[in-house]
């Protein structure tokens, strides 16, 4: 799924390992994540969102739509 | 095992450890098995099956070891295990499958079962490099 993880991040100059940190997951997952390789689940989601104070939609592109 | 680099957090880390310790009780019965006379004495006996269950007892083991992997692990990781695993299985599975027809209808040399363990691993090793997706 496309997203805007990797932007976010390089905005607040975090690493990969500390996003995970903050999100509760691995740095592969995070990585995984920028790379399209995992598409999050709901909740997880939800957790960057909330993180990144946007809605989930800014981030993620629905593929749907 | 290895890739995803599953030693880089501590739910890795115990799975390595644990997977190692389980994979060395195997092989140390196995090994004693192939190159001493230990279990000589147990061949057609009763208590034969309590060998059989000591040597499936780390296979079992494995088991545990990976579903604990996931429960500790991120939605990532797990799903990429489950992946992993499945594919592995399923080789191991089909090979086994392949080779036992083969016994029964080409002539093929018989090979003990208790070589699916080793299997298993051969063709996780080979498959788990390139599953990196979850999707």
């Amino acid at each position: 799924m496309k997203n805007k993880l990797k932007l976010l991040r390089a905005e607040r100059n975090w690493t990969q390992e500390e996003l995970g940190q903050a999100l509760g997951v691995s740095r592969q997952a995070v990585n995984a994540l920028e790379t399209e390789k995992h598409d999050p689940s709901l909740d997880l989601a939800y957790r960057i969102a909330a993180l990144f104070e946007r809605p989930v939609e800014d981030i993620f592109e629905n593929p749907h739509g | 095992m290895t890739t995803l680099s599953k030693q880089h957090t501590p739910a890795g880390r115990r799975y390595v450890m644990r997977t190692f310790g389980f994979m060395a009780a195997y092989v140390a019965i196995c090994v004693a098995m192939m190159t001493t006379g230990l279990f000589d004495s147990v061949i057609g006996q009763p208590v034969g099956w309590v060998l059989a269950a000591a040597v499936a007892a780390p296979v079992v083991g494995q088991i545990w070891a990976t579903l604990a992997l996931m429960r500790e692990s991120d939605e990532f990781v797990r799903m990429v295990t489950a992946k992993q695993f499945i594919i592995a299985s399923g080789l191991a599975m089909a090979a086994a499958t392949f080779w036992g027809f083969g016994e029964s209808f080409a002539g093929a040399p018989h090979l003990p079962a208790w070589l699916i363990y080793p299997l298993f691993w051969a063709a996780f090793g080979l498959a788990a490099p390139f599953i990196r997706s979850s999707n």
